[in-house]
């Protein structure tokens, strides 16, 4: 700011004038930093902040009734979850595997809607880098977007349903979807629908077993993925040795007690 | 001639007054201006952790404590600042003399022996003395505490009477001419002004010091505050002068990092002590050589607690504590030939596993690292399994422990947190 001059003193007004508003300001500036600092704590010779029982661990998905999805929904995502990962010499399927439930366990928690991201407007089409840009959370395309595969199967297929379709037929409809070729009505594109699908799908079937997919630790052992361990001073020496130990969970594993 | 000798005897005259009234001046100001006595009276006042109890984390310190729950009731430490109305301002040297080696605070009123006064009934007259010259040195502040929140009838101070009878004797420290001054030394400090046995040494049914056992390790909030004896397999008997020092001083040695009430005790205590006193601790506490018992032959490996502990370890420990158990120094407690780890009691290290804790942060040793408490992902069943595991591996041995153990810890956690 420039200071103007007062016209009867010839000083800088901005002095003059507010000097009063200054030292207020100033004061009042002054207690908020006191009470910000009393708010502070020094860390420095007490060590890392650390609390008794302040975890919040996750908790093991259950099997059991579906909490998000309709019955009708979750037949549909186990019949695409099985076609994307299909059950052969190197792991289960993705329905054997659990993804259905960890969808379903997702979408009825916060991920489903939405609710540590943004999600107010304005709402427009941005750059493909920008990512999603629609007011869609991932149950509503989950809600409105299998009704459209429902709706577009019978349409399309004789009035036959995608659950009911072959293996082949199944696989060409979700290569049309992921092509976005499949034209589906509604808000929700088949090329988002199956973006998304494939996205939870694998994260359903590599995530750890304690949010419902991945039973079993199976895409671990097929992977070599060691699981819930983080330190190999033990094996760093060891060349050229296979390393053998099993994955872990974050839940355990078979060999632990558990029981009791 | 004459004029100048009779100036000079003046002035002798004069000097001698002076230093006449200066002699009998200086007794009455030396007590309470005395800078080297006051500085003692705080020292002796560290040494003897009275801050520990008779402050607030977050307030004054001296002007009275947290609840101290005891297996009798919760009593409070009081408020030791000068204040008139709420402190001792209105107390005699007298009175604290009394308080200290006798039990009995001003007016005849009796102390539960929460107040270690069964150890400070050793101080000598000089730290008594050097410590009320301290205590007056304190800024009063007004806070009323009450003391007695026992239940009836131990809210009656008058039963401490008949406990006193039966379990304390007023006494002194007494020296002995054996050993050497840093033997004798660190004695006083360890059984007077440190009042170490106050936690580790062995409590009776009536909450007295068994002093057959002095110093072999006590249970006791929670805690079990292992042997700090020469015994080589559940106490400190492995380690050296130098590496109990290092302990008392920084929080943290070769083997070991302090942490629950003894990262407190580090922290106000004997952080600040001095490296003659720490070493003549040391000295004392490596010459108590209790017998020890009968030598244990550690479980077998193809034991299937060990099988299933060995488990538990690999998945949950190892990335801390190693494979073989020696963690990393001035980290990761060294798990190997510890004495907590191999105590007859293992209520600290079921504790640990469960709830995890930070060890004490010094100027020397500024980290304090924490361990995460597991008792959310291990069951009582795999406490108990791991928890035997290491108690029976790289050469240590100690008895099992059962998920009864592990239940009883996690019961008591759940009440305090």
């Amino acid at each position: 700011m420039k200071p103007s001059k007062s016209p009867n003193t010839g000083q800088p007004s901005v002095f003059h004038t507010s000097r009063r508003r200054f030292l207020a300001t100033t004061a009042m500036g002054l207690v908020a930093l006191t009470a910000s600092g009393a708010r502070a704590k020094l860390l420095f010779g007490t060590g890392l902040p650390w609390d008794s029982g302040s975890i919040e661990p996750p908790r093991q998905v259950l099997p059991g009734p579906w909490t998000f999805f309709t019955p009708r929904e979750g037949e549909l995502v186990e019949a695409i979850v099985e076609r994307l990962i299909p059950a052969d010499d190197l792991s289960v399927s993705g329905k054997d595997a659990g993804c259905a439930v960890f969808i379903d366990r997702q979408l009825s928690g916060h991920y489903g809607t939405s609710d540590r991201l943004y999600m107010k407007g304005p709402f427009q089409p941005g750059l493909p880098t920008q990512g999603d840009q629609t007011d869609l959370t991932p149950a509503k395309t989950y809600r409105q977007g299998l009704k459209a595969l429902d709706d577009h199967c019978r349409r399309t297929m004789n009035g036959k349903s995608f659950t009911d379709l072959s293996p082949e037929q199944k696989d060409k409809l979700l290569t049309a979807m992921e092509a976005g070729e499949a034209k589906f009505e509604g808000p929700v594109g088949s090329g988002s629908l199956f973006s998304l699908l494939l996205q939870n799908t694998m994260e359903g079937f590599f995530a750890d077993p304690i949010y419902g997919g991945n039973r079993d630790m199976v895409s671990w052992k097929m992977i070599g993925f060691p699981g819930t361990r983080y330190d190999y001073r033990d094996h760093v020496l060891k060349h050229n040795q296979k390393y053998t130990l099993p994955p872990v969970s974050i839940g355990g594993r078979g060999d632990w007690a558990r029981k009791g | 001639m004459t004029r100048i000798r009779l100036a000079i005897a003046a002035a002798l005259l004069v000097t001698a007054s002076c230093s006449v009234i200066a002699a009998v001046m200086a007794p009455a100001l030396a007590d309470d201006q005395d800078f080297t006595l006051i500085e003692r009276g705080r020292y002796v006042a560290t040494a003897a952790d009275c801050v520990a109890c008779h402050s607030l984390p977050d307030g004054k310190p001296y002007a009275g404590g947290a609840a101290l729950q005891t297996p009798f009731g919760t009593l409070v430490a009081p408020n030791i600042t000068p204040d008139r109305e709420t402190g001792i301002g209105n107390w005699t040297k007298e009175d604290l003399r009394r308080t200290l080696r006798e039990g009995i605070g001003r007016g005849g009123k009796r102390l539960y022996p929460a107040m270690p006064y069964p150890a400070y009934t050793r101080m000598t007259d000089d730290d008594i003395h050097a410590l009320w010259v301290y205590l007056q040195t304190l800024e009063p502040v007004s806070n009323a505490v009450e003391a007695n929140q026992l239940p009836f009838p131990f809210n009656i101070r008058l039963l401490m009477a008949g406990w006193n009878l039966l379990n304390f004797e007023p006494s002194s420290f007494k020296s002995d001419p054996q050993k050497s001054e840093e033997w004798n030394r660190g004695a006083y400090l360890v059984q007077a002004l440190g009042h170490c046995g106050t936690c580790h040494t062995p409590k009776s049914a009536l909450g007295a010091d068994d002093n057959d056992r002095a110093l072999q390790g006590a249970n006791l909030q929670a805690w079990y505050a292992p042997s700090i004896t020469a015994d080589k397999r559940q106490g400190i008997g492995n380690w050296s002068v130098d590496q109990l020092i290092a302990y008392l001083k920084t929080g943290a040695n070769h083997q070991s990092l302090a942490s629950g009430p003894m990262a407190e005790e580090i922290q106000n205590s004997s952080s600040k002590m001095t490296d003659a006193d720490l070493k003549a601790i040391a000295t004392y506490l490596l010459d108590q050589k209790p017998s020890e018992g009968k030598t244990l032959a550690p479980l077998a490996a193809d034991d299937a607690r060990m099988r299933t502990g060995g488990a538990v370890y690999t998945d949950t420990c190892m990335a801390c504590h190693g494979g073989d158990g020696k963690g990393q120094t001035f980290l990761f407690p060294t798990l190997a030939g510890s004495g907590l780890v191999q105590a007859d009691d293992p209520a600290t290290l079921i504790r640990l596993v469960l709830d995890g804790s930070r060890a004490v942060a010094t100027d020397s040793r500024p980290t304090g690292p924490a361990m995460p408490p597991l008792g959310w992902r291990l069951t009582d069943a795999d406490v108990a399994a791991v928890v035997t595991y290491i108690r029976n591996s790289w050469s240590n041995a100690a008895p099992p422990v059962s998920a009864g153990d592990v239940a009883k810890v996690r019961k008591t956690l759940a009440q305090a947190n």
